[in-house]
């Protein structure tokens, strides 16, 4: 049984690898503004605003929570390109549970993405970013990126199967994938915003993750009280693992039936 | 191995699509769908296929009920779509390789079919190169291969052959044939070219606006009409034309119209008799007596409604 579902769900991420390494602008567009953030705005950035080093840390981070949702909303176009003119029916009319399809798409978004970010981190880290990292800071990080990822991918494909052309699927990109960001905490704290602003962010999954991943990396708490408010980091971060994981879990779920009734007229 | 029992669908539109059809497809058969655009042939196969819900009926494939064992019914068939169905940047060999993978074929016994296949159909030279590069006929030549490669017990092509060439088109029906011979491949093709479905099909169910109107072998549909009909190019009003036919008794109910071409079966008459009569009466520019052809039969199940209104 395990093994009847593992090796469709391989065959079809290895599909989409294949066609994603063919189509270098999916690996490359993403990456592009997350580093110009990291790299280029943030020390221009702290220069302007007499801030410390720890600053490009802070936004090297943030920018990991832009790189994320681009990343996963451009994998969420290649559904609409399988759809429209790819071999998405060869596909749906084989002997594989549907589910598998948009899990097959996921594994690979969230290897590229993960690589990007690998990317953007060593690039920030040859750049004299400092991140104080510990093992179990790099965990809470992963979880973090895979959590949060997981849950934007099945934004992506939610909104890949509701809206018909790639044109009116691009133009809700920055609804989804930008917005937020700027009110996450990416770039300051989110106690710098007004009250309604800041009570409002610590909704958003992305401010959870952010704040999670800026405690794995930078063994900066910070975020994590400015949205729960105690002393104990460990409970915080665990409950803000538990918004981007029931966020991840929510998420696919939706996804995946939006995408199977879609599938079937 | 298809059957078919009151079949329907309604779409969340209104539109009724499919209106209750029943056939069945004996192993080893050709069976034919024909039909007008919209008269429900890919809303048909996409039922059997498991991509559309039926609203109603039962439908078996290979054995499997396509609602309640949707993956046993997808894992004995396979589907050559009316539409490209490929993913451009791959290769053609890919192609192969991905239907064997997810059909379950032993990887053994792939290579060796991808191999027979791609020197069955001539793809050879093409194999290695991306799908993108294929013209029309080569795309289908592949799609064939890629439909075949997990050796399917039922094929369903779904109008193959349209935008094709005349040369390519008949190339191919000469490949879909050759398939079509093996005893243990059964294939549904849906088309609305009468000269495929004659060719191609042990029997041939013609539809029209989601109901069969007739369901037969190729020459008992033919054999309907008779053995010779009358054919009038008609100047002025057809339908009139029609009318006075009938009054004289040389039209029955089974005439029907197209467009200014008016189609009389003749029913044992003598065309002299008849042509005779078309004279006496000046209804029609050219008259000429023939065989009738699958066209005919075609043409009175699904435009005699016009015959029937005039």
């Amino acid at each position: 049984m395990f093994a009847h579902t593992l090796s469709p769900l391989a065959t079809l991420s290895r599909r989409r690898l294949q066609l994603t390494v063919r189509t270098p602008r999916e690996l490359l567009v993403p990456l592009v503004t997350p580093i110009l953030f990291a790299l280029v705005i943030a020390p221009a950035l702290r220069t302007a605003l007499h801030t410390d080093a720890s600053y490009e840390a802070f936004v090297a981070i943030g920018t990991v929570g832009l790189l994320i949702p681009l990343n996963m909303m451009f994998s969420g176009l290649s559904v609409i390109v399988d759809r429209e003119q790819g071999a998405q029916r060869e596909l749906l009319a084989a002997p594989v549970a549907r589910p598998l399809l948009v899990l097959g798409n996921l594994i690979v978004a969230a290897a590229i993405t993960g690589l990007q970010i690998a990317v953007l981190i060593a690039a920030a880290a040859a750049r004299g970013i400092h991140f104080h990292a510990s093992t179990s800071g790099v965990l809470w990080f992963l979880a973090a990126v895979v959590t949060f990822g997981v849950g934007m991918y099945g934004l992506a494909e939610i909104l890949a199967g509701r809206v018909p052309k790639q044109e009116e699927y691009i133009a809700r990109v920055p609804a989804v994938a930008i917005v937020p960001w700027f009110l996450a905490g990416s770039l300051f704290p989110i106690k710098a915003m007004p009250a309604f602003l800041a009570w409002l962010a610590k909704f958003l999954p992305l401010t959870h993750g952010l704040a999670l991943m800026r405690y794995g990396l930078l063994g900066d708490a910070t975020g994590l009280r400015n949205i729960w408010g105690m002393h104990d980091t460990t409970a915080m971060a665990g409950l803000s693992l538990g918004v981007t994981a029931l966020f991840a879990l929510v998420l696919t779920a939706a996804s995946i039936r939006v995408f199977t009734r879609s599938a079937v007229h | 191995m298809i059957e078919v029992r009151q079949l329907r669908k309604t779409y969340a539109s209104g539109v009724e699509a499919v209106r209750g059809i029943d056939f069945d497809v004996p192993d080893g058969q050709v069976f034919g769908l024909l039909g007008p655009n919209g008269a429900g042939k890919s809303t048909t196969i996409g039922m059997l296929t498991t991509t559309i819900a039926p609203s109603g009926g039962t439908a078996r494939v290979g054995g499997f009920d396509v609602v309640r064992e949707p993956l046993a019914a997808r894992r004995v068939s396979s589907v050559v779509f009316q539409e490209a169905v490929v993913d451009r940047a791959l290769t053609g060999r890919r192609h192969l390789d991905l239907h064997a993978r997810l059909w379950g074929v032993e990887p053994s016994a792939a290579a060796g079919r991808v191999g027979d296949l791609v020197d069955a159909l001539g793809l050879a030279k093409l194999i290695d190169r991306p799908v993108g590069s294929y013209s029309g006929g080569e795309r289908r030549r592949l799609e064939l291969a890629r439909a075949l490669v997990s050796q399917p017990r039922v094929l369903f092509l779904d109008e193959p052959t349209v935008g094709l060439d005349p040369r390519i088109r008949h190339e191919l029906l000469d490949l879909i044939g050759a398939w079509g011979s093996h005893a243990e491949l059964t294939i549904l093709v849906t088309t609305h070219y009468l000269d495929e479905a004659e060719r191609l099909c042990d029997r041939l169910a013609i539809i029209h606006a989601g109901r069969i109107v007739a369901l037969d072998t190729p020459a008992a549909l033919r054999a309907a009409l008779g053995r010779e009909l009358l054919e009038l190019k008609v100047d002025g009003d057809a339908a009139a034309a029609l009318a006075s036919l009938r009054a004289r008794g040389i039209a029955q109910d089974d005439a029907f119209l197209v467009g200014s071409t008016v189609t009389v079966p003749l029913n044992g008459r003598t065309s002299t008799d008849a042509i005779a009569v078309v004279s006496e009466l000046r209804l029609a520019a050219a008259v000429s007596s023939r065989p009738p052809t699958l066209d005919d039969v075609y043409l009175r199940l699904t435009g005699g409604r016009l015959a029937a209104a005039a």
